[in-house]
């Protein structure tokens, strides 16, 4: 900071008061470097370029007024110190300015050579204490982490020897086992389970406090999710026999979600209403749409346990919270399953709540963005308000040459689709999310705003990234085909809405066509493999 | 005639102990190694079919095990199931890009990984055709 400790940067536009404001500062401080600029997007310009050691910031400049002044600066260099120029009648604003991250502000016209030096002083000094602060709860942040993650890491290492020979001695690999026997055993595999579940829910937990989940969306049939939910857990609540049920209205559109983090929220939901449900008690499962919120699917799992009192409904979501009225239970779990749902619900756009009368049941609710063909298409086939020339789509059949039940098939998905995404240029193609579980296999489409020619250069593109995973050609066969999307014609005088409406009806055509050739293609190929 | 021979590399005494009970009661023939520089010298003498490789391993991690196996003609075209502790966001990409054809975490289902096994066994796998 030292080099660079005399650099002021001044965004003022009224030359009367940036000259006085330059003359207080050379009285301040002589040998101080000032620049002056008197519009905030140079301003802005020269935070990046160079970082200077304080801003002094007039809010209201020919580009830019008020709060939306302070907002832009500290946004764009968060770690300079910002002081605020506020003129006589704006004082509440500098405050508020204050409020969101501003180190100080002075009244023009009322601060003598003395009040600027301190001002600027002490906000260095403060800009710089935060700085250390932030760097010292990152580093705290990052121990942590490595250190959950030794932890769990040597945890798995016993619990899979445990997991190992219990079910060894399960299926029956070392002699035959009494049906006490078993018994116990299926309690230490369950134990065992349990534990199991419970390292991962930490490591989720520490990963969402520091920022590392990753998500990946796709358009996905919520109402599979929610069955494949519903049916990992029917074992368990027929145990306390408990009704598990689930209404899904079938015409529900796509929804834009990650599967398996959709399926981990549902999982966490609905086992917590088992739990909380005395036997012969009930648990539904419901996904609908609502009328204003027309973006959203909601799933809401309702029960019919002891409920939530008004006290603990703010804090059920907060990490290790556990109901006081739950300390009877010997088994409370690490009371991490809410907090990881609502970090994955918020991580996905959506919201999660509760409703809740003690006594008189649950219900927790989330949303989840729909998926829109639409919002995703506008910016790409739409360019300064009129219809791109041409479009076409790119379709990528992706083939197992094994079995791709087995576990690493999604890998091999995930990687192609980042080798996609990596090579469509942003604002001109786009990746469409995959669609749910396409059968054996996986297509990829890209909607390229090109003609044939200009997409067969991405394919191009495509291939040679390809050609560098070689495991990715060992496990699939890639073929890529390119096709033109017929545009509506825009002499129709319809609508830029209606037009790009109709483009993607016209894509979702094509999409729709080309899994069911491969849908088609599949099953002819299916008794072929039988006879071999 | 043979039975498929699978090569358990891992420092953990009882996860081989325990894997191969698993292995031998579905068929398969094992060999075994306890660290990354046996691996290799195992390989050359056993030409297994398969190797189910654990990643921290003394004398060579997995990741340098499977760079050697690559290296060599004869037994880069081994199929390498890794099978290992480690977080998959942190290791599961440079896993399968080092060349592992599956990767599973501890304590992994039993039949997940003997399904994947199996196929991965089978004629009709790319693979093991170069292998044979």
């Amino acid at each position: 900071m030292s080099k660079h400790d005399n650099h002021v940067l001044l965004i003022e536009d009224n030359p009367g008061d940036a000259d006085l404001v330059r003359l207080r500062l050379v009285e301040a401080r002589p040998g101080l470097e000032v620049a002056c600029v008197n519009r905030l997007s140079d301003g802005l310009e020269s935070l990046v370029q160079e970082p200077p050691s304080v801003v002094l910031l007039d809010l209201n400049l020919p580009d830019s007024r008020g709060a939306e002044t302070f907002r832009r600066v500290l946004s764009k260099a968060p770690g300079v110190p910002v002081v605020v120029l506020s003129g006589q009648d704006d004082e509440d604003l500098a405050l508020k300015a204050v409020h969101q991250g501003v180190q100080d502000y002075l009244v023009k016209g009322a601060f003598d050579s003395k009040q600027l030096g301190r001002a600027m002083r002490y906000a260095m000094e403060r800009q710089a204490l935060l700085t250390s602060l932030d760097m010292s709860r990152k580093q705290q942040l990052q121990f942590k982490d490595q250190f959950l993650s030794h932890v769990s890491h040597e945890l798995r290492t016993p619990l899979t020897s445990i997991h190992q020979f219990t079910t060894i001695l399960l299926d029956g690999l070392s002699g035959p086992v009494s049906s006490e026997q078993r018994d116990h055993l299926q309690t230490i595999l369950r134990s065992a389970n349990q534990l199991h579940s419970m390292i991962n829910d930490l490591l989720d937990a520490t990963r969402a406090e520091s920022g590392r989940t990753h998500i990946e969306p796709r358009c996905i049939v919520i109402g599979e999710v929610v069955r494949n939910a519903v049916s990992m857990l029917q074992a368990t609540a027929k145990e306390k026999r408990i009704g598990l049920e689930m209404a899904v209205d079938a015409r529900l559109p796509l929804v834009y979600a990650d599967p398996e983090r959709v399926l981990q929220v549902l999982i966490n939901l609905v086992h917590n209403a088992i739990k909380f449900t005395p036997p012969d008690g009930s648990v539904m499962v419901r996904v609908c749409l609502v009328q204003h919120d027309p973006e959203f699917a909601y799933i809401s799992v309702t029960d019919t346990g002891r409920g939530i009192s008004t006290e603990a409904k703010p804090l059920v979501f907060e990490r290790m919270y556990q109901d006081p009225a739950t300390v009877d239970d010997s088994r409370k779990g690490l009371g991490l399953g809410l907090y990881i749902a609502r970090e994955l619900v918020h991580l996905h756009g959506g919201r999660i709540w509760v409703e809740s009368q003690l006594g008189h049941g649950s219900v927790f609710t989330f949303t989840l963005p729909l998926f829109s063909l639409t919002k995703l298409l506008t910016p790409i086939i739409t360019s300064q308000g009129r219809m791109r020339e041409a479009v076409s789509l790119v379709t990528i059949d992706l083939a197992p040459r094994m079995d791709p039940a087995i576990g690493n098939w999604r890998d091999m998905r995930e990687t192609c689709l980042q080798i996609l995404r990596q090579c469509v240029l942003p604002d001109k193609d786009v990746v469409l999310p995959p669609l749910g579980n396409s059968g054996s296999g996986e297509i990829f489409q890209i909607v390229v705003s090109a003609d044939q020619a200009g997409a067969a250069i991405l394919v191009q593109r495509i291939r040679q990234q390809l050609e560098k995973h070689p495991e990715l050609q060992a496990a699939a066969n890639v073929s890529i085909s390119v096709r033109p999307v017929v545009l509506p014609s825009p002499e129709s005088g319809d609508s830029l809405v209606k037009l790009v409406q109709e483009t993607a009806d016209r894509i979702t055509e094509m999409s729709v066509a080309a899994m069911e050739r491969k849908a088609t293609f599949d099953n002819l190929n299916l008794p072929a493999d039988g006879h071999n | 005639m043979d039975k498929p021979k699978i090569l358990i590399v891992d420092d953990d005494p009882d996860l081989r102990r325990a894997l191969n009970l698993r292995l031998r009661a579905n068929h398969f023939d094992t060999a075994y190694a306890t660290d990354g520089f046996s691996a290799i010298s195992m390989a050359q003498k056993e030409r297994p079919d398969l190797i189910i490789l654990d990643v921290g391993l003394p004398a060579g991690d997995g990741f340098v095990v499977l760079d050697r196996l690559q290296q060599n003609a004869a037994l880069s075209c081994i199929p390498v199931i890794v099978l290992t502790a480690r977080d998959p966001q942190a290791t599961r990409d440079k896993i399968m890009r080092a060349g592992a054809i599956a990767y599973f975490q501890k304590p992994a289902d039993n039949s997940e990984l003997m399904h994947t096994i199996r196929t991965v066994l089978s004629p009709a796998w790319p693979g093991t055709v170069a292998a044979s």
